[in-house]
């Protein structure tokens, strides 16, 4: 997800489909894990810690 | 333990070589095969897996995009041609399935994946003609919500699930077939049939043809164009009806509309009726929705999706609505 991010590929709720670089903010981070591994794999406590995780990464 | 071959083919003639005279499936990502295969709907007893053909997403020297048909949904998605010049495209693709589908499902799998309702997977409980053709459908008389208003019939009334095949309709896609007798192109629009008294052949495929590319034409109107999406869920769920449109206006006059609707059909629908309805006329949302209830005029919806009929008109009108304001200096 996060390697995806990073080559810019658009997603449902990215607004500007020319953009390069897409900052990975809430409603982006809940509609790329939506449907990854599994439906609920966007909970508010799931979201939260990938953003921690994210944010401490790096990337 | 289901026993079947498999079997990797090195390029199209190799593919349609081994699928010859066996009971073969081509196998894409498998996002919908693979699925089907557990539930026991599909049992072919040989996969040709084609994932090593063609995936090149080119441009051609008309103008256009030829996509190989390998190429995974994503790559699509993310090729910036597609982004900039069909953006309907990137729009619709990403609003089906989820990430990992995406990265995995091939596009001739997405425009050969079954046309379907929860009936047809329910192989052990419910009477389904697409699965066995004669026994009856359990869907017209029971939960419908999801089932199509355009184009059914007494026989099947399942909705076909795509939404990138929605825009490729909208856009004039074409699609290259090749079989044992050689090489063809059909519309996109064309490769469906309707279901009539036969909804276990949804398209136009002789036996054994593979799909090996989608070409897409040259297209003034295409990059400025959109796909919305009404679903229950805001992610991760069928369209229970959607919008590809596409608009070109000259002042406040139409000059030019693509537009095709999913969730709502057998196939992918392209509203030729509404086009016709909006050429010429002013961009307002009178003829907007004039437009819409033309192509709607023949709805026939069932007892649990008789809501499709005004929230079609309604999207149709809000997403033309959208594309005129973005025209607008």
């Amino acid at each position: 997800m996060a390697e995806e991010v990073a080559r810019g590929v658009p997603s449902h709720v990215t607004g500007d489909l020319g953009a390069t670089e897409i900052a990975l903010d809430h409603d982006e981070l809940r509609e790329r894990m939506s449907g990854n591994l599994c439906r609920c794999g966007a909970q508010n406590g799931i979201v939260d810690a990938i953003a921690a995780v994210y944010a401490g990464s790096g990337a | 333990v289901i026993e079947l071959a498999y079997t990797r083919a090195t390029d199209a003639s190799d593919a349609i070589h081994r699928a010859e005279g066996e009971n073969a499936k081509y196998l894409g990502g498998g996002t919908n095969l693979v699925d089907l295969m557990r539930e026991t709907v599909e049992a072919p007893s040989m996969l040709v897996d084609v994932t090593g053909l063609s995936a090149e997403i080119e441009e051609t020297d008309d103008g256009g995009l030829m996509i190989g048909a390998a190429a995974r949904n994503t790559a699509v998605a993310e090729h910036p041609v597609v982004r900039a010049r069909y953006p309907m495209l990137t729009r619709a693709i990403v609003a089906g399935a989820s990430a990992q589908i995406r990265n995995m499902a091939t596009v001739g799998g997405n425009l050969l994946q079954r046309t379907r309702c929860t009936y047809f997977y329910d192989t052990d409980g419910s009477r389904c003609n697409k699965r066995s053709p004669g026994e009856g459908c359990d869907a017209i008389e029971g939960f419908n919500r999801s089932h199509a208003i355009l184009g059914a019939s007494p026989a099947c009334v399942a909705a076909h699930p795509s939404d990138m095949c929605v825009a490729l309709a909208a856009l004039d896609a074409v699609v290259r077939l090749r079989g044992t007798s050689g090489e063809r192109t059909v519309a996109l629009s064309d490769l469906y049939r309707l279901p009539e008294d036969r909804p276990d052949v949804e398209t136009v495929l002789k036996p054994g043809e593979l799909i090996t590319a989608v070409e897409l034409p040259a297209s003034d109107l295409a990059a400025h164009s959109t796909y919305r999406k009404v679903r229950d869920r805001s992610s991760y769920a069928f369209a229970l009806v959607s919008v590809a449109a596409a608009l070109e206006l000259d002042g406040d006059v139409i000059a030019g509309a693509r537009l095709a609707l999913g969730g709502v059909a057998p196939k992918p629908w392209r509203a030729w009726r509404a086009e016709e309805a909006l050429r010429g006329r002013p961009a307002t949302e009178m003829t907007f929705l004039q437009a819409a209830d033309a192509e709607l005029a023949d709805a026939r919806p069932l007892a649990g999706n008789a809501f499709k009929v005004d929230l079609a008109r309604r999207t149709i009108a809000a997403v033309l609505q959208q594309l005129t304001e973005e025209a607008r200096p």
